[in-house]
């Protein structure tokens, strides 16, 4: 299917001259034939509802697919899917496979495989070989073939000299650094955020300490290498105020948070459900809500699903030796909308950190919606409730504390590349 | 009441006060049936407990199968020096197999917190935690209080202070719940490196000279150091420990009070305390011991009484 029409949608995009306004908007072949106030005639079946929004495609920056290497959990068919019925017609995937995304070859397995869907794949690849932190990757090489930024994934820089290096080697590519805060010995054997909570529970916790350490490690080298750096995940308020200060002083640093860091704190561990177990972990709720206001002054630059699937065996064990990670795709959106519904973050504020926000990071050009454009736009409805469950999950894995839920808030179509993808 | 509020003993945490003083009230009559010729009782004749053990324990579990054989339980036991996990075996599948043969009610021993929570949410067998890594123990914390009460009347009021590797310590933590939920106050002390840096959020003092710990408290709870459980270096060595942490006649011989001297066991004698204090009248570590049995035989009694839903 190539062709939509969206009658009496709201619009959010500052950049649009319709921003929140009601509009009208018609997808023919894969681009918008028309957008406006007035209906127009439309051979195609309407799509209409009073809660629906329709904003540019949504672009996510950290997914784990798990292709090559951990199929069980997760592969590019199964996880495209999972990012398009979350609403993302964009999706960046972590090089944390086996082998590690460090070839061109293997960029180009990626984008190959994810050719002809909804969702465009953008391969981020490796800064050390093998994601050790020892031998920097033909970044040069990489980014020709396509890798949208570079990354250990889950493996923070802990050399500083590679970091140097890595923040040099890529100025000429304006090449985006993704990197982790979080030092490897205080987060050594912690399962938690280290506080009250990890206390009551007799479990190890994981210090804001190892993360503030290490955005000022990062953000001292920055000043010094020049190049762009993008924290991922970012999780206290420490960091967040860090990051705020720095981009005051105008050193190019970017970074970005977890839906789910935005609803869950420390205290959704005390049933010692693995569910909740991720890595940077829940801080407290005074952390979770400088993360909301982190986004609502712009300090955080996107939002992400952190998507990371796990096998049951992987999860259904003791806290302490269940994986890390919850599968983000497809909750992002129900996060989003009750954040919005509770007061604690307008829609307006959210979304632009989901379809803006990324690009901007990455050095991409902003999606417009306009007449004549190619049509690559997400439309959710804010008030229709679904049940999370074995049917509606795409994903290979079931790691996700709404599973089982019914959730508020239905994405209703993605289109891009020149496709659309509509809800039932 | 005759009924706790819950029909698994996962921790100090998740039970009453009303539950504490009930457990209370039914070890003070085993403790009178421990103390009769025949010491035994036909209460838990229909029940059979398995007492699974992923982590080694001598004294909990002999502790724990005399409760169960007192009151007339069938018992079994399991045991496995190193988690099941890493024989290739869930720790679901093991509790699995065990209960598949009838069993009611499990003790278990394990190195993961929440490990027993775990289970509860999988198994319909009523769970009895016997310590889950560096989590909660409450058996022992029940005890430990059952006899400050028995020693000094109540707890309510009663200063306490715990002292050494809090930061490992399931014991320090169920004592530290217990304790508050009787009333009593409650100081840790050791090492700051052993110490928990959020401890004090829990309604604790934290102190980290032993001297004047000794000279606040009416009771002191001496834990062992759990170099088992030390996964990194908190302290230089036992030498020094033994200097600036140990406790010694000489040392409560220049307090100008008498103060009650507990421990969990076993001690590492010459470590964090010594043989003239462990052996002394000062000392109730034997008291303990046998308070455990009546203990355990109280809670079996009262979670054996408490059926699903």
């Amino acid at each position: 299917m190539s062709s939509l029409y969206l009658k009496g949608v709201k619009l959010i995009n500052p950049s649009s001259e319709f921003h929140l306004k009601k509009v009208h908007l018609s997808v023919k072949n894969g681009k918008i034939d028309y957008l406006g106030l007035k209906e127009t005639t439309n051979s195609t079946k309407a799509i209409e509802g009073k809660d629906l929004i329709v904003t540019p495609g949504w672009f996510d920056l950290r997914a784990n697919f798990c292709d090559p290497g951990m199929e069980h959990k997760e592969d590019l068919t199964s996880g495209l899917k999972a990012a398009a019925a979350g609403g993302f017609t964009d999706v960046c995937l972590l090089p944390d496979t086996h082998p590690t995304i460090q070839t061109k070859n293997d960029i180009e397995y990626l984008k190959s495989k994810g050719r002809g869907k909804v969702t465009t794949v953008h391969p981020m690849a490796a800064v050390t070989l093998g994601r050790k932190g020892e031998e920097l990757s033909e970044m040069i090489d990489l980014h020709h073939a396509g890798a949208a930024a570079f990354t250990d994934g889950h493996d923070p820089i802990w050399n500083t000299d590679i970091l140097l290096k890595t923040l040099q080697y890529l100025q000429p590519l304006h090449g985006v650094l993704m990197n982790r805060a979080e030092d490897k010995w205080l987060a050594k054997f912690g399962v938690m955020h280290e506080g009250v909570q990890s206390t009551r529970l007799g479990m190890r916790g994981v210090p804001v300490a190892g993360e503030t350490i290490m955005v000022e490690r990062d953000l001292r080298i920055l000043e010094y290498a020049g190049g762009k750096i993008h924290f991922s995940l970012v999780s206290s308020a420490e960091a967040v105020d860090m990051i705020k200060k720095a981009k005051k002083h105008g050193l190019s640093v970017t970074c970005d948070v977890s839906a789910h860091h935005l609803c869950f704190n420390d205290t959704y561990l005390s049933t010692f459900d693995t569910n909740y177990k991720v890595s940077p972990p829940f801080r407290t709720e005074k952390d979770r809500k400088a993360l909301i206001a982190g986004v609502k002054d712009g300090t955080i630059d996107a939002i992400v699903s952190a998507h990371e699937p796990q096998d049951e065996e992987s999860k259904k064990l003791e806290f302490d030796l269940a994986e890390f990670g919850i599968t983000g795709l497809q909750t992002l959106w129900p996060v989003l909308n009750q954040l919005d519904i509770k007061g604690e973050l307008s829609l307006e504020q959210s979304l632009l950190a989901v379809f803006a926000g990324p690009r901007k990071v990455l050095g991409l050009e902003p999606v417009a919606l306009e007449v004549g454009a190619d049509a690559c736009l997400t439309v959710v409805d804010t008030s229709a409730k679904w049940t999370f469950d074995k049917k509606t999950n795409l994903s290979k894995s079931i790691n996700n504390p709404f599973f089982g839920k019914e959730l508020t808030g239905m994405v209703a179509a993605v289109s891009n590349n020149g496709l659309v993808q509509t809800t039932n | 009441m005759s009924k706790l509020s819950t029909r698994h003993l996962l921790g100090i945490k998740d039970i009453t006060e009303e539950d504490i003083q009930l457990i209370f009230q039914t070890a003070d009559n085993f403790k009178d049936v421990l103390n009769r010729p025949i010491k035994k009782v036909p209460s838990l004749r229909d029940i059979t407990v398995a007492n699974v053990f992923f982590e080694n324990s001598t004294r909990t579990r002999l502790s724990f199968e005399l409760a169960e054989k007192r009151l007339s339980a069938d018992v079994v036991n399991f045991s496995s020096s190193s988690s099941s996990v890493k024989k290739g075996e869930t720790l679901l599948d093991t509790v699995n197999n065990i209960l598949a043969m009838k069993v009611d009610m499990v003790v278990m021993r394990h190195s993961s917190p929440g490990a027993p929570h775990f289970l509860s949410k999988h198994v319909k067998a009523n769970i009895i935690n016997a310590g889950d890594g560096t989590h909660e123990h409450p058996t022992q914390a029940l005890l430990d209080a059952f006899s400050i009460r028995e020693k000094l009347g109540d707890v309510a009021g009663k200063k306490v202070a715990i002292m050494g590797d809090i930061l490992h310590s399931r014991v320090a933590l169920s004592n530290i719940f217990c304790l508050k939920k009787l009333g009593a106050e409650v100081m840790v002390c050791g090492p700051i490196t052993l110490i928990p840096k959020f401890i004090g959020e829990l309604g604790v003092k934290v102190e980290y000279d032993v001297k004047k710990a000794l000279e606040w408290c009416d009771v002191a709870n001496v834990l062992r150091i759990q170099l088992e459980r030390q996964q990194i270096k908190y302290f230089p060595s036992l030498r020094e420990y033994s200097i600036y942490y140990g406790i010694n006649k000489q040392l409560l011989d220049t307090l100008n009070k008498e103060i009650v001297i507990m421990h969990p066991g076993p001690i590492n004698r010459g470590v964090e305390l010594n043989s003239d204090v462990a052996d002394s009248d000062h000392s109730i570590i034997l008291g303990q011991v046998e308070n455990g049995v009546a203990i355990r035989m109280a809670v079996l009694y009262l979670l054996a009484g408490v059926k699903e839903g």
